[in-house]
């Protein structure tokens, strides 16, 4: 079918039915004669409509119901038709992706809650609330949103094509013009049959295109600048300022990462030597709130090896399982004072010593980093 | 007793499997997609004698026949379908299904001429020139 399609035939549409250039062999030819004297075909395809027309010196004969063909499309092409459905609901900004993270509660919390905590906005003693609104305008201000977005917001705040497509939807109107019977080139067929394929799409999707609508309402008022770091988020998953981020659980879905960055840091060992450590991801995940712990592969006394995610070895704190905002802060302040200031030298606590204790057993070995 | 296996007998080979037989429509109008041979063609086969009679062709080596896989029921647009049955009727000879390139196709009346009987496995496994040339070369010592 896909290479009828991408050929280039001159197709025949008659009575909603695909005529195909009547290929010949010796019976066929036959046939053919015997049907242009008048003989009735032996089998024929449907007895009311003909089975082959001629068409400016060319015999065409009828393969496909146009209907029928746009209906099982799914089926028949299922690679294209996702390519096409994908297409037309990226055109209308309705991809799942965009509305779920428009809604998604987590996000809004790591975004509007624990980001305000973490990120220095106010200049000297001043330290009013960061409103929302604040909060998308630093962003703005601090991260490069490629332009795309801010094109994508415009569409995003256009409602006017969704509601046409819902007022037709609801008025039972066909969204697509069945193609004007006679001779087509197969390229313009195929582009025909794109549109009504994507029609039909829109038809299906008719209550994404609700749900779509009503939040999008509840947008209208944000400016587009924020609809398009919105969608900027939506679309990478993450984002970081001033040390502090989250990223998308690779795993988990809808769940997120949040970290802080320690930054370099100085610890001291038993005889007082300094060790500067390198910077980290200090992280505290969404899902299930633990522990916190190092995202990089990374070596501290309070980590038990060196390698990537591993939790870091808090003796007297116990995170609270809820994920609410102030435990995510808690827990990720926590975990940055454990590393930066919670070993001490002297009494030698955690996993490991900073200096060389147990000279025949092997351990984490902190020599690189002293200064 | 004899009608009871006399009626077994004719089931038996009801039954048995007949294989196609390749017909000059088939492999002439693959050749044709194949080769994508045009009405020109036909120009050629007229001239054929001409060619053979002035040319004085060498038996250099035997020639094999180039293996053509040719669909058994062979479709075709309007065009193709017309030059082949064209070609069927100018050239009307029965080695023509044995034909497996375009100048097997111009040598067919010629070698027919020369020799009407050729076996099919001759005419399966060698090139036409061979088989022309060999037969020319077998009337010349005859005359």
């Amino acid at each position: 079918m896909k290479q009828l399609f991408d050929s280039d035939l001159e197709l025949v549409v008659e009575t909603d039915f695909i005529y195909m250039p009547l290929l010949f062999d010796p019976e066929i030819e036959r046939e053919i004669q015997d049907f242009q004297s008048g003989k009735p075909l032996e089998n024929p395809i449907k007895p009311e409509t003909k089975s082959i027309i001629k068409l400016k010196g060319k015999h065409f004969i009828k393969t496909l119901n146009l209907h029928s063909f746009i209906d099982n499309y799914e089926a028949i092409n299922p690679y294209s038709y996702q390519r096409l459905r994908n297409e037309c609901l990226r055109k209308y900004q309705l991809t799942r992706e965009v509305d779920g993270h428009f809604l998604d509660e987590t996000l809004r919390l790591i975004l509007f809650r624990i980001t305000p905590y973490f990120i220095k906005k106010n200049k000297g003693l001043n330290r009013k609330k960061i409103s929302d609104e604040e909060i998308l305008d630093l962003i703005g201000e601090k991260t490069n949103i490629p332009e795309k977005y801010y094109k994508e917001a415009k569409t995003f705040g256009d409602l006017k094509p969704l509601k046409k497509i819902l007022e037709e939807l609801k008025n039972q109107k066909p969204l697509f013009k069945m193609t004007e019977n006679g001779l087509h080139s197969d390229r313009k067929l195929h582009d025909w049959i794109h549109k009504a394929i994507q029609a039909k799409v829109m038809a299906s999707e008719h209550h994404r295109i609700e749900k779509a609508l009503k939040l999008r309402e509840q947008w209208n008022q944000t400016k587009p600048e924020h609809i398009a770091i919105l969608l900027y988020i939506a679309d990478t998953g993450s984002l970081e300022i001033d040390g502090f981020g989250f990223t998308r659980h690779n795993s988990y879905k809808g769940e997120y990462l949040v970290y802080k960055r320690t930054g370099d840091y100085v610890l001291k060992d038993y005889y007082a030597r300094s060790y500067l450590f390198p910077e980290c991801r200090v992280a505290v995940s969404t899902y299930s709130p633990s522990m916190p712990f190092v995202m990089e592969k990374y070596k501290h006394p309070f980590l038990l090896g060196h390698k990537t995610g591993q939790e870091i070895c808090m003796k007297d704190f116990v995170p609270s399982n809820e994920f609410k905002a102030e435990n995510v802060i808690r827990t990720l302040e926590e975990g940055l004072t454990a590393m930066r200031y919670g070993y001490n030298g002297r009494k030698r606590n955690g996993y490991h010593s900073l200096d060389k204790m147990w000279v025949h057993i092997p351990t984490i070995d902190f020599e690189d980093y002293r200064i | 007793m004899d009608l009871l296996k006399d009626i077994k007998r004719k089931r038996v080979k009801q039954r048995q499997k007949k294989p196609i037989k390749r017909d000059a429509f088939n492999q002439i109008s693959g050749l044709v997609r194949q080769y994508g041979l045009e009405k020109s063609f036909l120009d050629g086969l007229d001239e054929v004698e001409d060619y053979l009679a002035t040319k004085e062709l060498k038996f250099a080596r035997i020639r094999l026949k180039v293996p053509v896989e040719s669909p058994l029921f062979s479709l075709v647009t309007k065009e193709e379908y017309f030059l082949t049955m064209s070609v069927i009727k100018k050239v009307d000879c029965p080695y023509l299904r044995f034909a497996h390139s375009p100048e097997e196709v111009l040598l067919c009346k010629p070698l027919y001429r020369l020799n009407p009987a050729l076996s099919p496995e001759r005419l399966m496994r060698y090139h036409f020139e061979t088989l022309y040339l060999h037969e020319r070369t077998k009337v010349k010592n005859i005359g």
